[in-house]
């Protein structure tokens, strides 16, 4: 009874990983979008928010996301709510991808993906740059976006391997 | 067609309006609900405006207790490889230390004189609050590089106070909270800085580049002075945002830089990435005008540098006469080991020649008891018929040396 009991507590700190890695992602001082090479960083988040909206949706609820937005906006500086409604959007993207996919790949997962972020990136910089007057290096985004584009490809199958090996669950997509 | 925009509008709606299993609200709910936040943070809405204080007040302190075990890695990581450096490090701080010692008493009388003068123009500026606060968090992202600090308007933090780490400019407060404050670095893209190259009073405007860069703007005057050395950039004191003189970085002179080919880079002094504690101060103009106390100030200050002069005046004879002092020891050491290696070496030669003569005297003494034992050898040897001395025994040879028996 224990026995059960036990993996019991273990399976929920499983099913919690990924909100977790998203908060210390958006808390932790170590970022993945701001590394010190020029020419590598990437948004951990995005592919998180997107990979989990698109294949267990029931792991991350948007509450947490748009609360993981709000305190991702005071640990940054940007004007509060922003990264919400970026993190958001991404998952209404994903949402509406898994609607009309019939037979997914990693493949078409990702192309949705770049798009997606493409769009995001470009409100985001509308939002930043004529409405609140921030100045933004151009260049270094391009090189975020098209890195987090290709570590999808990682992280997807990284997070399959978690989903399938801890907690026994077949990947969706 | 009128089938896929159906399939398009039910996606859609599926996506932005079914409530998941474990989803308390929908999702555009929640887009509008940011899209509000966003539209009332713009308007500098007041309730916002408490929201976010009290948003960054539990985020700043999670966000410290988030980052304790990489904070932990880090700090560690940097102890080792101090401890490894430690011996270099020693040998180039002593070195530095006895120059610096030497540098520090006409810094004295610069600072002294410096002071005087820019009270005479009426620019001097004394420090009014100082304020030490630790960093709480370093969270560098791509749209604001900043720090947060753990002083806030409870500590009598106000914004536009400048932060210093040892005297080096590396921002200025832009968002205070009740216990906490934002410091916008200097490395930031949208921190614009006056600031006035050295030698040859270049004025500029400083804006951020990269983690430990910033970038010259709008620089008066079409090509930068061709020194050969490394051009100081500091505050230049106008628009009245930073004091003046506060040192930034420097600037590496190149060809590339001299024909205004490149940008003009400034390499900060301190290493933005690396703060612990800093330093958050206000300065205030000192209202001294040309008055009587204003001119007992002024004497005072004249009766300082002079006694300054007089101590480094001093100074450098007492320098100078343990400098020749130092060599006439070093010369007395000389010849005292000279004098000490030549009369080891000369009781050495009296040994040798002592030796010499006594194994001469032995000899000598030999040979004439051999001669005369030629001749009286047969007045002293023992044989039948007599009752005389054994040959090769003391008496044979006192008997030898007696020429005979007597």
């Amino acid at each position: 009874m224990s026995n059960i009991y036990q993996k019991n507590i273990i399976y929920r700190i499983y099913k919690y990983i990924p909100i977790i890695l998203l908060f210390i992602s958006v808390l932790n001082e170590f970022d993945f979008n701001n590394l010190e090479f020029i020419y590598f960083s990437f948004n951990f988040s995005y592919i998180l928010i997107f990979y989990y909206s698109l294949k267990k949706s029931e792991s991350l609820g948007y509450v947490y996301i748009f609360i993981a937005g709000l305190f991702n906006d005071v640990v940054i500086g940007t004007p509060i709510g922003l990264s919400s409604l970026m993190y958001l959007i991404l998952c209404g993207a994903a949402a509406y991808l898994r609607n009309i996919t019939l037979r997914p790949s990693l493949i078409k997962d990702s192309i949705f993906f770049l798009i997606t972020i493409l769009i995001i990136n470009s409100l985001l910089f509308i939002i930043l740059n004529f409405i609140f007057d921030f100045k933004l290096n151009y260049p270094q985004q391009l090189i975020n976006i098209i890195w987090t584009f290709l570590l999808y490809f990682l992280f997807a199958n990284l997070f399959d391997f978690f989903e399938y090996y801890f907690l026994g669950r077949n990947n969706a997509g | 067609m009128e089938t896929s925009r159906d399939d398009f509008v039910i996606a859609i709606r599926s996506a932005f309006l079914k409530k998941g299993t474990q989803q308390r609200f929908s999702l555009l709910g929640l887009i509008f609900f940011s899209i509000i936040f966003l539209t009332l943070s713009s308007l500098n809405f007041k309730t916002i405006d408490y929201l976010k204080i009290a948003i960054n007040e539990i985020v700043y302190r999670f966000s410290f207790v988030v980052s304790g075990p990489e904070n932990f890695l880090k700090n560690n990581y940097l102890v080792i490889n101090n401890h490894f450096d430690l011996y270099k490090k020693n040998q180039k701080n002593i070195e530095e230390l006895n120059y610096l010692r030497g540098k520090d008493l006409s810094q004295q009388i610069i600072t002294l004189e410096n002071i005087k003068y820019k009270k005479l123009i009426d620019d001097y500026f004394i420090k009014e609050k100082e304020t030490v606060a630790k960093v709480l968090m370093d969270k560098q992202s791509p749209f604001l590089r900043s720090i947060i600090i753990n002083k806030g308007s409870k500590n009598k933090i106000e914004l536009g106070m400048i932060v210093l780490d040892e005297g080096y400019l590396v921002g200025k407060i832009v968002e205070v909270n009740f216990f906490t404050s934002r410091v916008l670095l200097i490395s930031d893209i949208n921190s614009k800085i006056p600031v006035s190259l050295q030698p040859g009073d270049i004025q500029a405007i400083m804006s951020g580049k990269g983690k430990q860069e910033g970038v010259l703007q709008y620089v008066k005057g079409k090509n930068l002075p061709e020194i050969n050395k490394k051009i100081q950039v500091l505050t230049s004191g106008a628009g009245e945002v930073f004091k003046g003189g506060i040192p930034i970085g420097t600037i590496n002179i190149d060809d590339e830089i001299l024909n205004n080919k490149e940008d003009k880079i400034v390499i900060f002094h301190r290493d933005l990435s690396q703060l612990k504690y800093v330093k958050v101060v206000s300065f205030l103009k000192e209202k001294n005008l040309l008055d009587i106390p204003y001119k007992k100030d002024a004497k005072n200050f004249e009766n300082e540098i002079n006694e300054t002069n007089q101590q480094q005046e001093t100074l450098r004879i007492l320098l100078e006469q343990k400098k020749i002092a130092d060599e006439i020891r070093v010369k007395i050491e000389k010849e005292n080991n000279f004098l000490r290696n030549e009369r080891l070496r000369l009781k050495n030669k009296i040994l040798a020649k002592q030796t010499f003569n006594q194994k001469n005297k032995t000899q000598n003494e030999e040979i004439k008891f051999l001669k005369m034992n030629l001749s009286y050898g047969h007045k002293c040897r023992k044989n039948v018929f007599n009752n005389r001395y054994k040959v090769g025994t003391a008496e044979y040879r006192n008997c030898v040396l007696n020429k005979g028996l007597k």
